[in-house]
């Protein structure tokens, strides 16, 4: 299995250039934004003085490479550059906002698992039948409706009719955290299902109807034992390249519904960035969040090969 | 970049198939999907264009004594705290929903279609070039991205479309360099070029018409994505302006009132709901009819 | 949003009374408050949890000008003198009392024995001395204009302060009440400003426990508090709710105890609810729009009347306050001494009309209205103005920033027409007039740099009368002069909307808008 894993080191290299590329992206941020960066990033708050030592610390009469090494020099130290609402260095408030949106995201994948394996593998036994139509139903309407909608019709039937959550906000110990983040993560499970059950149920119907499980089946092996053993790990290898790609939309989901619930994550920061003309942190957010999704591709690709014995990727990594 | 399971799973001996090749052999009005699709896009659209003869009220003129009340005979929906006729403003909605929806999808389709083809036809450095594009942009989540774009470019309409445009090329990018890199090795792309056609003829008479129903089948979903995009910025505040009526700025308003008046911020969002469905299944019917043997 | 950077010119003895009838011993005690009933017993303990659509900007006393922090840090620092209860005067704090001289330029202040700060120092002369010393440095980029007739002051012993004045000046003692003057350690205790206002330290009821960024502040019981029994509660937060929905549902829930600013919508539903109070306090409170001269046409005097004459406030009071408050017709508000309505704004479109087409833009402009995001009435408000300037064929476009953002754009002239709040810090309208009539009251009329040199020497005349039929009469021809210019247009005084909980008792808002969290008790 080791020798498989060569393909990291490669897969690795390959996605420095992308990193690379996302740095440059957002460098180029500023320089889109009308008039010197500088009095734009500064805003509001620009005053000669405040505007001459930025233009110096950002190298604004140097040539555009240059000032692009002097981004990517200050971001290896750290320095994403000054909140203006907060008076804070952005690197320590997405440090404080990051746990927060992970937990959202990571709890809405666990919630999008347990609904999403045993509904689709329901469906997938019994192609066409009643509940497979039900559930296609389901991910059909899931597409449909807009996340931040499933928000508020979920704060409506189970925080206003019925008290059994929070309306919004995140709590203040461990076991809150729980609590409050319970319907804003199946918000967003309920988004993501869809795209994790069409997927599932394709491969486990490809799988049932495989040699590999008729195999399984002549042996005597059948009901749960056959669905975990022999069916799930084939099924899921497809679905979890889906996941990791979704993941990206997952987390740029979750921006939108932490507006909905109030909850101080990645997603608040960067909103309230908008109305404060709070240009360091739009681009401090941008930049970590960009970055963690190509982090999560490399890691998706490792699962995936640990999953299927027959991926070998170094091989396709190379024919890139 | 990630790899998609259709290159890397070794081919499994096919389930039942029988469904998908009766799909293909019915004739297109009796494909359910295609059929739904078409009544309720087509229901929308007549809905879009003849709003003023459907609606009594006009949907941004202020009416104060008759703010928030509940549905009524006159009002079937209620009014919202400027005394507007919520029912009123859902159908204007659509106007305005559907329309951004449709145009957003023309650049991404375009530009992208454009560049995964030449990236998939000529290969090479431009097609290192053009994935690596397509990596980078693809790292950055849609809001994230739209967002920062708003905030650069300020909210509006205009912003919309290159916000969405600058986020969405990439999947066409993606499916029209894959079509293109399994359609030059046909027969009759090979055949055309030793006929002497040049590159451009090949990649727009030949190859094209092939590849771009891919892209074509995707443009249905994306188009349910872009109204997604245009609701959810304007819930934000960030999308269109007010006093237009739009189905993501009417959830918002309605959301101060969920407690007494809970229509307003649940209608507009079932509108989204069956304008994505009918996309959804016009979009699979398309893909029926388009390339059958393709279809889940 | 709240304007509030001051300056307070040499007005002379017309507050003199008011001065005087703040003389006097006793420790005001908070009035008659929320709660069943007020002859219940106070119970110890308790975590308070208030609940507020912002997060506070900064501890700094000094330079702060936003309500959410000047709530938080006026449990912690305390000044001399602060208001009374009917929001008419000033009464002793941290001061027992004072004396002025015969020639009026200088106070002899007595301070209060066995008071404490938060870390166990005593409360000394020199406290105070620094404490005001810091303000006044601040000049113009903070609080300091409210200081700007002090000369100097002096820490005779540790138990009196002498100020100095450089003219006579009869606000001083409410100058004084001003949270920006409040008593903290001298040399902040021995650390810099920045790590000093991170966690401040003083002699009110609570201290600094923690802030948690954009979530909740927490303050905890003050052992070393000087008002004997008090404070009853072990503690109070101030959470972040940004949702109007959320605040209702968590105080329903008792998740929260007092929700800040309930939206008027709901209000009359919470009233009627059982469990929850709901109260409307008498506010000094006006919201208006103003217009910004330097930008054309808003210059032109016929604009802005037109403007203002198509606004429909008895309209707006309906729509957005739910019938809470009443339309503003003129630059006071009822409750300010020397309040007078005549002349003041009314609405009508066909003056509109007149006035816009004798304007230099007889066929309308497009503009931009600036208010605060995350603000429902402002939002509101701001969408019904734009549909009643479009008879005008007036275009206006919405724009939306943060309350403190919005009040930058302002400060830097970065703006057309803006949605501005105001309430009183001190109880004489001096303070309100020149801040928002004199160009060099600091804050260039209200930041709309509206410059009449006859309401400017009417302003000037009133600070100096004291007689107060006379000064009545010139603070009515401002208030006249001040509404035919229209240089901002009024639109109503909302009163402070509150729902607590049944089981507080003792809170109480002051018309300036504070309240005294050390008379607050929970029962269970």
């Amino acid at each position: 299995m080791l020798h498989r894993m060569r393909f990291i080191p490669g897969r690795t290299l390959q996605a420095i250039p992308v990193a690379f590329g996302v740095t440059i992206l957002v460098f180029l941020m500023s320089h889109l934004l009308p008039g010197n960066p500088a009095v734009a990033i500064l805003g509001n708050h620009a005053t000669p003085a405040a505007v001459a030592a930025l233009s110096q610390h950002l190298g604004l009469d140097q040539p555009l490479w240059k000032q692009y090494w002097l981004f990517l020099v200050h971001l290896v130290h750290g320095d994403l550059g000054t909140s203006l609402t907060y008076q804070q260095s952005v690197v320590s408030l997405v440090w404080a906002a990051v746990p927060v949106t992970l937990s959202l995201v990571l709890y809405a994948l666990v919630l999008s698992l347990v609904i999403s394996v045993p509904l689709a593998g329901w469906a997938a036994t019994r192609p066409g039948g009643v509940r497979d139509l039900g559930v296609r139903a389901y991910t059909l309407l899931g597409q449909g409706m807009p996340q931040f909608w499933v928000g508020i019709m979920l704060i409506l039937l189970l925080a206003v009719r019925l008290p059994v959550f929070p309306v919004s906000g995140y709590g203040q110990t461990a076991l809150d955290h729980l609590y409050y983040l319970f319907l804003p993560a199946l918000t967003l499970a309920i988004s993501m299902c869809p795209t994790i059950i069409r997927s599932l149920r394709a491969s486990t119907i490809q799988v049932l109807g495989s040699e590999y499980v008729g195999t399984a089946r002549s042996k005597g092996i059948a009901g749960a034992a056959l669905f975990r053993v022999h069916v799930l790990r084939n099924a899921a290898i497809p679905t979890v390249s889906i996941v990791g790609v979704n993941l990206g939309y997952l987390v740029g989901g979750s921006l939108v519904i932490e507006h909905v619930f109030a909850i101080p994550g990645l997603g608040s920061l960067m909103i309230n960035a908008i109305f404060s003309r709070d240009f360091p942190t739009i681009q401090g957010v941008s930049l970590f969040v960009a970055l963690f999704v190509v982090v999560v591709g490399i890691l998706t690709d490792v699962v995936y090969t640990l999953l299927d014995p027959r991926v070998d990727l170094s091989v396709a990594v190379a024919a890139r | 970049m990630t790899i998609t399971p259709a290159r890397a799973v070794a081919p499994l001996k096919a389930g039942r198939r029988r469904a998908a090749r009766s799909r293909s052999l019915q004739p297109w009005y009796r494909n359910g999907s295609l059929m739904a699709g078409i009544v309720i896009v087509g229901g929308l659209v007549l809905v879009a264009v003849f709003a003023p003869l459907l609606t009594p009220y006009s949907p941004v003129t202020q009416n104060l004594e008759q703010s928030l009340q509940g549905p009524s005979a006159s009002h079937w929906l209620g009014t919202d705290q400027f005394g507007r006729d919520v029912l009123t403003r859902v159908i204007w909605s659509t106007r305005v929903d559907l329309r951004i929806g449709f145009l957003a999808v023309l650049i991404p389709f375009v530009a992208g279609s454009i560049l995964g083809g030449l990236a998939g036809y000529f290969g090479g450095w431009l097609d290192t070039v053009v994935m690596r594009l397509v990596d980078i942009f693809f790292a950055f989540p849609f809001y994230v991205m739209v967002i920062a774009l708003v905030f650069v470019l300020g909210a509006g309409e205009t912003s919309i479309y290159l916000a969405i445009a600058t986020v969405s090329w990439v999947s066409y990018a993606k499916i029209v360099r894959g079509e293109v890199l399994v359609a030059k090795q046909q027969d009759y792309v090979t055949a055309a070029r030793l006929g002497g056609f040049s590159h451009l003829k090949v990649l727009a008479r030949h190859i094209g018409p092939n590849v771009l129903s891919q892209a074509i089948i995707y443009a249905m979903s994306d188009i349910v994505q872009d109204i997604m995009a245009v609701v959810t910025l304007g819930y934000l505040g960030l999308g269109v302006a007010p006093p237009t009526a739009e189905w993501g700025a009417m959830i918002s308003n309605g959301q101060q009132f969920i407690t007494t008046q809970w229509q307003q911020a649940t209608i507009p969002g079932l509108a989204v709901v069956v304008t994505s469905l009918g996309l959804s299944w016009l979009g699979d019917g398309l893909s029926d009819l388009l390339s059958p043997d393709r279809r889940k | 949003m709240k304007n509030k950077v001051r300056v307070s010119i040499a007005a002379a003895f017309a507050a003199i009374p008011l001065a005087l009838a703040g003389c006097g011993a006793g420790v005001g005690g908070g009035g008659s408050g929320t709660g069943a009933s007020s002859s219940s017993k106070p119970v110890y303990g308790g975590n308070l949890v208030i609940d507020r659509s912002n997060d506070a900007v900064s501890m700094n006393k000094t330079t702060t000008f936003d309500n959410s922090s000047i709530y938080v840090m006026e449990q912690i620092m305390e000044p001399l003198f602060t208001v009374s209860n009917d929001g008419k005067t000033v009464k002793p704090w941290l001061a027992t009392g004072y004396t002025v001289s015969a020639n009026k330029l200088t106070y002899t202040i007595k301070l209060r024995g066995g008071v404490k700060f938060s870390n166990g120092q005593p409360m000394t002369a020199a406290d105070v001395k620094f404490s005001i010393d810091q303000d006044t440095a601040t000049g113009s980029t903070g609080w300091g204009y409210i200081n700007s007739a002090i000369k100097q002051v002096v820490a005779v012993n540790p138990a009196t302060v002498q100020i100095d004045l450089k003219y006579p000046w009869a606000p001083i003692i409410a100058d004084l009440s001003l949270f920006s003057n409040g008593i903290i350690p001298n040399n902040y205790a021995g650390e810099s400003e920045t790590a000093f206002y991170n966690h401040p330290i003083g002699t009110g009821p609570f201290e600094w426990d923690v802030w948690k960024k954009g979530q909740y502040i927490k303050l905890v019981k003050n052992p070393h508090y000087w008002q004997p029994g008090k404070p009853y509660l072990n503690s109070v937060e101030f959470d972040v709710v940004p949702d109007a929905n959320t605040r209702q549902l968590q105080l329903e829930g008792d998740q929260a105890d007092v929700d800040t600013f309930p939206d008027w919508s709901t209000f009359s539903t919470l009233k009627s609810t059982p469990g929850i109070t709901a109260t409307a306090f008498p506010s000094t409170e006006i919201d208006y729009l103003a217009f910004n001269e330097h930008v054309a046409p808003f210059n032109d005097a016929h604009v802005r009347q037109a403007i203002s004459d198509a606004i429909d406030r008895k309209a707006l009071v309906n729509a957005v306050l739910f019938g809470n408050g009443k339309p503003a017709n003129s630059l006071f508000m009822p409750g300010l001494p020397y309040y007078d309505a005549t002349g003041g704004e009314t609405y009508n479109l066909a003056a509109a009309k007149e006035a816009l087409a004798e304007s230099s833009k007889p066929h309308g402009f497009t503009t931009t209205l600036l208010i605060a995001s995350g603000n429902a009435n402002e939002a509101t408000v701001a969408q019904i103005v734009q549909s009643e300037l479009k008879p005008l064929g007036i275009t206006v476009n919405i724009q939306q920033q943060d309350p403190t953002t919005a009040h930058a754009s302002l400060e830097a002239d970065k703006y057309a027409m803006a949605y501005s709040i105001w309430t009183m810090d001190i109880p004489d309208p001096d303070e309100w007039t020149s801040f928002a009539v004199d160009p060099s009251g600091g804050a260039q009329s209200a930041f709309t740099f509206y410059d009449n040199p006859t309401v400017i020497s009417l302003n000037k005349q009133a600070e100096q009368t004291i007689d107060t039929t006379k000064r009545a009469a010139l603070y009515t021809q401002l208030q006249q002069l001040t509404s035919q210019d229209a240089f901002a247009a009024y639109l109503y005084y909302p009163p402070y909307a509150y729902a607590t909980s049944d089981n507080v008792h003792g809170f109480f808002v002051t018309p300036l808008g504070n309240f005294h969290l050390e008379d607050v008790y929970k029962t269970s």
